[in-house]
């Protein structure tokens, strides 16, 4: 099986299906995942800031992380789970996208960070704990990360506007403006869906 | 409404955003979210305080000190975002259901974080005892949380007000 084979079927599914065909899902679906990647960025942020030394200065770094840390990994579990299912609805045309491609590096990218981080200046942390701000890698970590989430919920919604979401499907009309024919300065194999169809 | 619709989308800036909608609308977009991820952590951690989820080591007052502050910006962010956003496409937002639902919400969520904040400053330093882990403190917590969802679900339902059937203006337009 070619993985044009796979996401063919993955987009066929029955559970694809049943997303398209309902009115209320696909926009649910997309409601619920700026409700968990605002929690993913909002309580990475407070553990960023805590970092830098802007805020939650009076509490020990240690402290912060932990009572943050479970609801980040709640709230990316349901990202994770309401982004998969709203691939499935026309996952060809979201997996050849480039800003699609663009947000998946940056997120690993935020996840090395973070591995990075760990394994650096978070082994460390007793001796910063009380501080009011981390040593430099961890500063450094906590500017990386900020940087990186920003520009992955940027790319998201870029992914939005090229590929239209539900509505559009693969029956889109070729438009005007096809945005991987910027990025890439070459014909897409594929028509890009119109910018301001309801996805966006 | 939808005459002044048709005012703001034949003004300048409205034509402006138009014209380069194709990077402005999701690049504004993509701040607007951003805030409103700052908005939900920050609704979320009060709430989890009084709920006696986290921050246990902070006092209620202390956890507003916090908070307070960063919610007041980004809801800030917010309104200059989305006023960039009504200009854009002043039909979409102002001729939909979706939108006047949020915005009542929105100065729901607004006034009962007003609300608790002048509450925990009247009250002094008698703040913690009367307030901290009383039912009616913890009702208004999940109250908050549910307003601010419902808020980032109307606002998602702005570009798909025809779900509300007959509801949406758009509907009768």
């Amino acid at each position: 099986m070619t993985i044009t084979q796979i996401l063919e079927a993955v987009q066929t599914s029955g559970l694809a299906t049943g997303i398209k065909n309902s009115l209320l899902l696909f926009p649910l679906l997309e409601a619920a995942h700026v409700i968990a990647l605002g929690l993913v960025f909002g309580t990475i942020m407070i553990v960023d800031l805590r970092l830098l030394g802007i805020a939650s200065t009076n509490r020990p770094y240690s402290r912060v992380s932990a009572d943050m840390l479970k609801w980040t990994w709640a709230a990316f579990a349901l990202a994770v789970l309401t982004g998969s299912l709203m691939f499935t609805t026309n996952a060809r045309v979201y997996f050849d996208n480039t800003f699609f491609r663009f947000k998946f590096a940056l997120m690993a990218l935020a996840g090395l960070n973070m591995l990075v981080f760990q394994l650096t200046a978070a082994r460390r942390s007793a001796d910063w704990d009380d501080s009011r701000a981390a040593p430099p890698l961890g500063k450094a970590a906590a500017v990386a990360s900020l940087v990186l989430w920003v520009l992955v919920i940027g790319m998201g919604r870029a992914v939005g506007f090229t590929t239209t979401g539900a509505a559009a499907k693969e029956t889109a009309p070729p438009s005007s403006i096809d945005f991987d024919d910027f990025l890439n300065s070459g014909p897409s194999s594929r028509p890009a869906a119109p910018p301001a169809a309801p996805g966006g | 409404m939808k005459d002044f619709a048709n005012w703001i989308a034949a003004t300048p800036p409205s034509v402006w955003i138009q014209t380069h909608e194709a990077w402005v609308m999701p690049t504004v977009q993509s701040i607007h979210i951003t805030a409103i991820g700052v908005v939900l952590a920050c609704v979320l951690m009060m709430a989890l305080r009084v709920l006696g989820y986290a921050g246990a080591d902070q006092t209620l007052v202390q956890t507003q000190q916090r908070f307070g502050p960063w919610l007041t910006g980004a809801l800030w962010l917010l309104l200059g975002t989305g006023l960039i956003l009504v200009v854009g496409e002043p039909a979409r937002e102002l001729v939909s259901f979706s939108f006047w639902a949020k915005m009542t919400l929105v100065v729901m969520g607004v006034a009962i974080a007003f609300g608790f904040k002048r509450q925990l400053a009247s009250l002094g330093p008698d703040a913690e005892t009367s307030l901290d882990g009383r039912g009616w403190t913890k009702v208004m917590a999940v109250v908050t949380l549910l307003i601010w969802i419902a808020v980032v679900v109307l606002g998602r339902l702005i570009a798909y007000d025809n779900v509300w059937g007959a509801l949406s203006p758009a509907s009768r337009a």
